[in-house]
């Protein structure tokens, strides 16, 4: 049983591991995050005669989100703001695949009077153990209680 | 001068891409719940928002977006995006993706390139700043 705790500067540690649930792609989630994203590229959909793949694939960046809610697996995430995001794409993603996300808080940071952590994943095949896509992102964690001070700026 | 096929200069812009977003849009793609700043209109406001803001990632996807229409197998294996997001987008910003060919060099023995690459919204305010590359030898476009 996993006890959540909410998540926070101090409280995470630089070297801890996450790991998403895996995830079974499916026609519907390529069609949902076409619709977000205003992207219906054939080679999504159509199993194109000019796609190189042998059939359909998906977007490469599909799964970000699958990275970003790893946290969610071990912690209540309240808020936070993105601030970097960096993704290498190394194998198409096609559905049908079940595929999971690891990672590893990498570094957590002060700057300016705001907190940060960096999380270097890698998202695979769970079928195959092939690695689809890795990086790292860099979240802003809000203070505790209150307004975030970039939401001024707008 | 945008970028066609076999241009690959530095200095040529890609072709741009602008998508105005929507909260519908915002809520397929975060998932909606509440307590959450893309898709709870009330707890954007407590959190000092003006309204939801579209999640970060979705601008990558933009740039995505550019790269594999150009690049094609060449960005999506062997593809890389880095991105800054250096200001919040709002729900019915209208954002354009831009992209300038930075680079080209040999990598491996493949042509590769990379883009300078940002997101602006309607009063041209940059969203997001970053590069992205890739290799050119399956051009689509």
């Amino acid at each position: 049983m996993i006890e959540f705790k909410t998540i926070s500067y101090e409280v995470v540690q630089v070297g801890e591991d996450f790991m998403s649930d895996d995830f079974l792609i499916k026609p519907e989630d390529v069609e949902t995050f076409a619709f977000a994203v205003d992207d219906h590229d054939p080679w999504y959909f159509e199993n194109p005669s000019d796609s190189p793949f042998g059939g359909n694939i998906t977007h490469p960046v599909l799964l970000g989100n699958q990275a970003l809610f790893m946290r969610h697996s071990k912690y209540i995430v309240p808020a936070g703001l993105h601030a970097k995001m960096q993704y290498e794409f190394v194998e198409p993603i096609r559905v049908g695949m079940r595929v999971r996300t690891r990672g590893k808080l990498i570094d957590k940071y002060e700057k300016r009077g705001r907190h940060y952590m960096v999380t270097e994943f890698a998202t695979r095949d769970e079928e195959t153990g092939a690695v689809l896509v890795r990086g790292q992102f860099t979240q802003m964690l809000f203070p505790k209680s209150g307004v975030h001070e970039d939401a001024r700026k707008r | 001068m945008p970028a066609s096929a076999k241009v690959l200069e530095a200095g040529s812009e890609l072709p741009a891409l602008s998508k105005t977003i929507t909260q519908r849009q915002i809520d397929c793609y975060s998932g909606v719940r509440p307590k959450s700043i893309h898709t709870d209109v009330e707890w954007a406001k407590a959190k000092g928002f003006p309204a939801p803001l579209a999640q970060a990632l979705m601008s990558t996807a933009y740039v995505s977006q550019m790269m594999v229409s150009w690049l094609g197998k060449g960005f999506i294996q062997g593809g890389k995006i880095s991105a800054s997001f250096i200001k919040p987008v709002i729900v019915g910003d209208t954002l354009t993706a831009r992209a300038v060919i930075k680079s080209r060099e040999e990598l491996g023995g493949r042509p590769h390139v990379t883009v300078e690459c940002w997101c602006e919204n309607q009063d041209g305010v940059k969203t997001l700043v970053g590069s992205a590359s890739g290799f050119a030898d399956h051009l689509r476009t």
